[in-house]
């Protein structure tokens, strides 16, 4: 079946769909769904609908970003719009089902809003001028919660796989690398370099067999952008990809997905299935002579797993500890082979780069930051979601029209943005706009999406102890400064924390962060001092505080403490009587 | 000659090799770059960044750049005009910054102490450093590399930080080894050694972050665990954690390299000598060619017999059915004067497979010269239909390349061969190559280490190896894949060898073989195919009947694919005698003389022996044994022929069996004890050093036989030393008369040989007298592993040492099994002569009349380590064929 085929096809049963006479029932059934009970949801519905003997279509599909909303769900009648209801629990569906899908009238109050040209079927507003919604721009979002992950012809029929069609049928690989250079698209797996240069250093080689890895370790806490795109969209990833080994010449991509992300991968390895029988991964893709083949790799639980020569020596099957550099994976990557590392978002945004346009990408966003930035918002805001917005939004927009503002009662002391290597910013950060360049110079980077919103509730130095514990813990072990830094950094900040504090704990921190920043072998060991060195200026007060006079501002440090198992060296195993297990 | 590389380090201009990283170029060029996880000759790693440095180098309009941040220098590779500074203040407080990260959890007390080689463990300590904390309780006090860098770099050791002492509990149940990971760095040496180097992954790291530890997968036993006791991590070691536990805190006075007795590789190892003339370890020196820093467990832990005293220390003569202890002139005149009575074919000499090659040349000369005889051979000649071929094929028998050359073979054909235990060194290079990327065709009945890293494991019918590769051959020839070329213009007889391959049609290969048609298609396709190709086979598991026809097999086909001495090619016979190819080369044996010269009778050799005895055509024996001779095949033999023997003189330095019943006994040196030569299975001449000098009143056997010689009249058999020796037997190794003596280096010396390439018909006659018989039905074939993922092997802590118990597992034929009456998961009983195994039955594919067990490679190893003071080689149970009988006990 060539492409136009295919697309007749998809449109058809689309548009099928959306004039079904049957009621269309779209649960967003990712993570956050899931976590709050989207599935339980789904039981239940399906169970009052055959017990009142009701026919009806219920599709999961993805994430439209509101978690604070989940469970969500939409109900479309034919020739109506679809309408919204939020936080939907196993006891207020039974309501929706009687009172919507039966007797046609409700109480708007438990609705979000509708979406579609048919206007409001109620008063509820429309979904697109929430103040959430209104601000974002989806690009790599764009079919999430809209349409099914698991069903590759929906898909399609919202203009999927047009872009790689597009490059097969009428560009010269060359051509869109270029494309892909001139959208100016930065990676978004933290160092931001440019997409298009990095594809560029595999075209040069000659190796018949190059790889493209695309990288969902997604360890940071508070990020699940990379998860949302895998399981409300894989194939915006896989088209990505596909276009990325188009340009490059590679001949494989591997997915490598942290173990355990099981919604993200078991949708890709569905999405992958579904594309290799209809020919759109294997041999002669649409016709064009072009072979490409994906497959899903996935490795333990490692945060270091993440960084990309780790992660090639996880694909392998080995320990993943990063190897030295040079030869960079370019030249030397899995298996020895020629790769190139991309993050989910990047090669996700490269469909449409390709299919509208790389002018029409770089007029989103500012500065040399074009295109959107895919926000996971969490922390003490009203609403924490997923939201895709254009490039330069201040921080203040962000927990303000994004998030909702602060919690009741709740002012805001700090954001903790770009994951735990990232940085710490302060109450006065507001102005800045998500840009990389303008936040990595205020000290914090954009990273892979996470912010983190702490209130005047939260203790600076706490917050700073349970990052360096997640940093401790997910040192790989490999390389002395950043195994042996990050143990004692901890050791430091917690006696600080426990008002145990020694003379000189400050400057030993600086010495021993300066001696892991210029001395250790991946990144990791390089930022894992990150926290620490940029949580000091802002909040040197506190750590004054529990220093000298042995009080936490906040209180927080009074009580028990999270931590992490395992972090402890061998030797508080005896001498606390904890046994390792 | 590849062009030099030229660059700056610390404003010195060097020239290094291109593609060396940095400190391998200051390294080379006599600078000094400290550094602990980095180690020559394995992948740079990139931990310990110890040996960071600031580098700049140009670019094309001529300025510099310089790389970002502080490189390390392991993993930098230098280029054209590279500026490098290793000593700026930044980078050594850098040092000293992660020096004392590393040192806040290793104990410390003792570092930069001025008295830390003065102390001894209990003195009292003026600075209060506690006992656990003191470097002069760490068994690598005086070698330790983590030492040497503290103080290299001037350390106050002042730092606030903690010191987190690790408190795990020391390791010590496992054969040979304590380890005590409280004094780990956790540089991975150890495991990247047993990894890239051995290729045997029995050790991992554990854990994570600070936690992260040295430690086999589980956390199994060695035995288990894949380990096969070379002591590679050991070697590597640059702290204390991972030590050999004999005299574990003993130090060396001296440090003397020879070559290690055990078998035919030719190890250099450093022998360290403690101040009570004591072997304490040995070290396998990184720069000798033939072994490169490796050894086994036999040349890393089976040297301690050399320290046994319970020794025979002077002559002994029999009186009155005792043996009493005499002088050595009473002794000397009393052999010169009986052995005058059995001049002539009467009288026969076994030397030793340990003697070096002047003992070989004297023993020999004695014999022809002095006794008139050629009643001579040595101790481990059991194997020479597999070299008597040798020379009329390839012109000389020996391998036709190095050992080291197996790392650019990209296929191996092996059979019949244990080679990871009889020559283990030897498998090393074979197993990196297969783990690059190398294929291996292994020929074996057996399962060997070497089965699981082959791409074709056959295991033909016993005893029709010579007509598989018969088989192959004649699909060679027949798909025209030969190497036409060098077979009929590099080799004679190419036409006449050709025209009788046809007797081997493969149906009739098949079926003799039990090799299916496609397969031995497949095989010749794969052999015919690679382009350098190596063939190993020592022939154990064949019958001495068809081990000629097997081995003229394995070199005709080398010859027709042209594998002989290219890069990567090769013939390797390996035979287990650690110097027997000197003892061929000095003409130690009954066919030839000294330099593959010919003679005009060919004496009795070993093989005929114990029948010369019991008929009375020997009449005196001249033994030069060494213990593990007698545990040999022949040793048995002979033994039992002893009886008949009018007059037995036997030279040893332990007593046995043999002893027992000698009219004289010498008292003979060990190997540590001798000044000589040994030459390895490449023609590689080494050293063998005395490091212990003599202990008792023992000789070397070559003077003993020179002060008989002279008692019996000879006049040309003064020599002072054996260099005088060499001397008159190097013109017999070609070209080796520019060979100095003294000056052998712990490279050793390789002679060469003149090739002459010939085919042979092979002989396809089937073996006819089966080693079965109707007791013993069946054969069993015993194989060895290191690791069996799926054994039910448990480890049990007995006397507080980690022991393997396990019930066997006895693969046999279904049909078999089903004529027995037996069914999968009986305990079944093999009985053999002499033999005995219980186990459970498992019933698989295997050929028919053959039962096999494969036991795990750690349960010999308990052996050797439970007799650790004896010879390790009379506790190794070689993998023989043995004829046994099933039963089912009711």
């Amino acid at each position: 079946m060539n492409f136009e085929e295919l697309k007749d096809k998809a449109d058809q049963e689309w548009n099928l769909l959306n004039d079904s006479p049957l009621p269309v029932i779209r649960v967003g059934t990712a993570m956050c769904g899931h976590a709050s009970g989207a599935f339980r949801v789904i039981e239940e519905l399906k169970s009052i609908l055959s017990e009142k003997k009701i026919d009806a279509i219920i599709e999961e599909v993805g994430c439209l970003g509101l978690c604070y909303a989940e469970p969500l769900i939409d109900i479309k009648k034919q020739g109506q719009s679809r309408l919204f209801f939020n936080n939907v629990t196993t006891d207020s569906i039974n309501t929706i089902v009687e009172e919507y899908l039966i007797n046609n009238k409700i109480d708007t109050t438990s609705t979000l809003g509708y979406l579609g040209s048919e206007g409001p079927n109620f008063n509820e507003p429309d979904l697109n001028s929430l103040p959430g919604i209104a601000l974002q721009e989806r690009i790599a979002l764009r079919n999430a919660g809209h349409t099914s992950p698991g069903d590759i012809l929906q898909y399609i029929a919202n203009g999927g796989y047009g872009g790689l069609h597009k490059a097969l049928s009428s560009m010269e690989p060359s051509d869109v690398i270029d494309e892909v250079k001139n959208s100016g698209l930065r990676g978004r797996g933290g160092a931001a370099f440019p997409t298009g240069v990095k594809w560029s250093f595999l075209v040069g080689s000659s190796n018949p067999t190059k790889y493209i890895l695309c990288n969902c370790e997604e360890g940071d806490p508070g990020a699940f952008n990379d998860k949302g795109i895998l399981e409300s969209d894989p194939h915006t990833l896989l088209e990505g990809l596909l276009i990325a080994g188009y340009a490059t010449g590679a001949s494989n991509g591997i997915v490598f997905i942290r173990h355990g992300h099981n919604g993200p991968i078991n949708r890709t390895e569905e999405a992958i299935k579904q594309a290799k029988e209809l020919g759109i991964l294997g041999k002669n893709i649409f016709g064009s002579g072009f072979d490409f083949d994906i497959e899903v790799s996935l490795t333990g639980e490692s945060y270091v797993a993440g960084e990309e020569t780790a992660l090639m020596e996880a694909v392998e099957g080995k320990r993943s500890m990063p190897r030295y550099r040079p030869p960079f994976p370019a030249a030397f990557g899995v298996w020895g082979k020629p790769s190139n590392i991309n993050n989910v978002k990047s090669l996700s945004y490269t469909p449409e780069i390709v299919s509208k346009g790389a002018e029409w990408f770089s007029s989103i966003g500012v500065n040399k930051s074009t295109g959107t930035a895919i926000v996971c918002l969490s922390g003490d805001v009203n609403k924490p979601g997923l939201y895709e917005v254009p490039m330069g939004l201040t921080l203040k927009q962000v927990i303000d029209d994004l998030g909702g503002g602060m919690k009741e009662h709740q002012t805001l002391k700090l954001l903790q943005t770009g994951g735990p290597l990232g940085g710490v910013l302060g109450p006065d950060s507001t102005d800045i706009h998500i840009d990389f360049d303008e936040m990595r110079a205020a000290g914090a980077i954009f990273g892979s999406g996470g912010i983190i919103v702490g209130s005047n509730e939260v203790c600076a130095v706490d917050l700073t102890r349970i990052l360096v514990a997640f940093c401790q813990f997910e040192s790989c072990g490999k390389c002395f400064p950043c195994r042996l830094g990050m143990e004692h950094l901890l050791e430091i900040v917690e006696r600080i924390s426990n008002f145990e504090s020694q003379d000189g704990d400050m400057d030993l921190m600086k010495s021993v962060g300066g001696t892991m920043e210029a001395g250790s072998l991946c990144g990791h060991g390089q930022l894992g001092f990150g926290p620490i060195r940029s949580a000091i200026p802002h909040f040197e007060k506190d750590f004054r505080s529990h220093i000298e006079d042995g009080i936490c501002p906040t209180g927080s440090c009074n009580n028990p403490k999270i931590v992490p198992k395992n972090t402890r060296p061998y030797a508080q195993d005896f001498v606390v009587g904890v046994k390792n297990d | 000659m590849t062009e030099k590389i030229n660059l700056t380090i610390d404003g010195k201009e060097i020239q290094a090799q291109p593609g060396s990283m940095i400190i391998q170029a200051a390294m080379d060029n006599g600078m000094y770059i400290p550094y602990l996880c980095y180690y020559p000759g394995m992948k740079p790693y990139g931990a310990c960044r110890m040996c960071v440095v600031k580098a700049e180098a140009p670019t094309p309009d001529g300025s510099y750049r310089s790389l970002p941040g502080s490189p390390a220098s392991c993993t930098t590779p230098i280029s054209e005009g590279m500026r490098v500074e290793t000593n700026t203040d930044e980078l050594i407080s850098l040092r000293k910054g992660i020096m004392e990260l590393l040192i806040s959890e290793h104990p410390h007390g003792c570092l930069n102490c001025h008295r830390i080689d003065l102390c001894g463990p209990t003195d009292v300590c003026l600075r209060h450093v506690t006992v656990n904390d003191r470097c002069v309780t760490c068994p690598k006090n005086e070698r330790c590399e983590l030492k040497d860098t503290v103080r290299y770099m001037e350390m106050e050791l002042t730092t606030p930080l903690t010191y987190n002492n690790r408190h795990l509990p020391l390791e010590v149940k496992d054969p040979f080894w304590d380890m005590d990971m409280n004094l780990c760095i956790v540089c991975s040496r150890c495991v990247r050694a047993c990894d890239e180097v051995r290729v045997d992954q029995a050790i991992t790291l554990k854990e994570r972050s600070g936690r992260s530890i040295i430690g086999t997968s589980k956390g199994i036993s060695l035995l288990e665990s894949g380990c096969e006791f070379c002591g590679a991590c050991i070697d590597v070691c640059p702290t204390g954690a991972i030590v050999e536990r004999d005299y574990k805190w003993d130090k060396a006075e001296v440090k003397t390299t020879t070559t290690c007795p055990h078998c035919p590789v030719g190890c250099q190892t450093s022998l360290d000598i403690n101040k009570r003339n004591k072997l304490i370890r040995s070290i396998p020196v990184r720069e000798a060619e033939a072994n490169q820093g490796m050894t086994c467990f036999k040349g890393k832990f089976g040297l301690d017999y050399a320290n046994n005293r319970n020794r025979i220390k002077t002559p002994l003569i029999k009186k009155n059915g005792e043996l009493v202890e005499a002088s050595w002139p009473e002794a000397l005149d009393l052999v010169a004067s009986k052995l005058s009575q059995f001049k002539g074919n009467s009288y026969s000499l076994i030397s030793s497979d340990r003697g070096t090659n002047e003992d070989h040349f004297i023993a020999q000369k004695f014999t022809r010269q002095i006794m008139q005889s050629n009643n001579i051979d040595f101790s481990s000649n059991t194997n020479s239909e597999i070299f008597d071929n040798l020379s009329s094929m390839i012109g000389h028998s020996s391998a036709t390349n190095t050992i080291w050359n197996l790392l650019k073979t990209d296929l191996f054909v092996i059979v019949s061969s244990n080679i990871t235990e009889q020559h283990n060194v030897l498998g090393v290079p074979i197993k990196q190559a297969i783990s690059k990327g190398s294929k291996a065709i292994i020929i074996d009945p057996r399962e060997t280490e070497l089965s699981r890293f082959a791409d074709h494991w056959i295991k033909p019918n016993i005893n029709t190896e010579h007509i598989l590769i018969g088989g192959i051959i004649r699909s060679i020839i027949d798909q025209s894949l030969e190497n036409h070329d060098f077979a009929s213009k590099s080799c004679e007889n190419f036409d006449e060898f050709r025209s009788s391959v046809w007797d081997f049609d493969l149906s009739r290969v098949s079926k003799e073989t039990g090799v299916s048609q496609e397969e031995i298609q497949d095989l010749a396709k794969t052999i015919s195919e690679s382009t350098a190709t190596s063939f190993l086979y020592s022939l154990d598991t064949i019958s001495s009947e068809i081990k000629e026809s097997t081995s003229t097999a394995i070199i005709d086909l080398a010859l027709l694919t042209g594998n002989v001495e290219n890069p990567g090619s090769g013939i390797y016979p390996l035979f287990t005698g650690p110097n027997e190819q000197g003892a061929r080369d000095m003409g130690c044996v009954p066919n030839f003389g000294p330099g593959y010269s010919h003679i005009s009778e060919t004496g009795i050799g070993l093989g005929e022996l114990d029948n010369a005895c019991q008929t009375g055509d020997i009449k005196a024996l001249h033994i030069i044994g060494n213990q593990a001779s007698i545990s040999s095949e022949s040793g048995q033999k002979i033994k039992n022929a002893l009886d008949k023997v009018e007059f037995l003189v036997v030279h040893e330095s332990f007593e046995n069996e043999f002893t027992a019943k000698a009219d004289v006994v010498f008292p003979s040196s060990l190997f540590a004890e001798k000044d000589g030569t040994f030459t390895n299975l490449e023609r590689r001449i080494h050293k063998v050093n005395p490091a212990l000098g003599n202990k008792f009143d023992e000789d070397e056997d070559w003077r003993i036989l020179c002060q008989l010689a002279t008692r019996m009249g000879a006049n040309n058999f003064n020599y002072s030393n054996s260099e005088e020796v060499f001397k008159e037997l190097s013109p017999f190794l070609l070209s080796t008369n520019d060979i100095n003596f003294q000056k052998i280096s712990q490279s050793g010396q390789i002679y060469s040989v003149k090739r002459k390439l010939k085919f042979k018909p092979i002989n396809i006659s089937l073996n006819l007298n089966s080693i079965s018989s109707d007791e013993f039905p069946m054969i069993l074939t015993r194989g060895r592993i290191l690791e069996e993922s799926k054994s039910d092997a448990k480890i049990q802590l007995i006397n507080d040492k980690n022991s393997i118990t396990r019930n066997e597992i006895i693969e046999l034929n279904s049909q078999d099994a089903l004529n027995n009456n037996i069914l999968e998961g009986d305990s079944i009983k093999i009985i053999g002569d002499n033999f005995e195994l219980s186990g459970i039955a498992h019933l698989n594919g295997i050929n028919s009349g053959i039962v096999s067990t494969t036991q795990l490679f750690g349960s010999i190893i308990e052996k050797v380590q439970e007799h650790k003071t004896e010879d390790p080689m009379l506790h190794f149970d070689q993998l023989n064929l043995i004829p046994v009988r099933i039963e089912k006990p009711e």
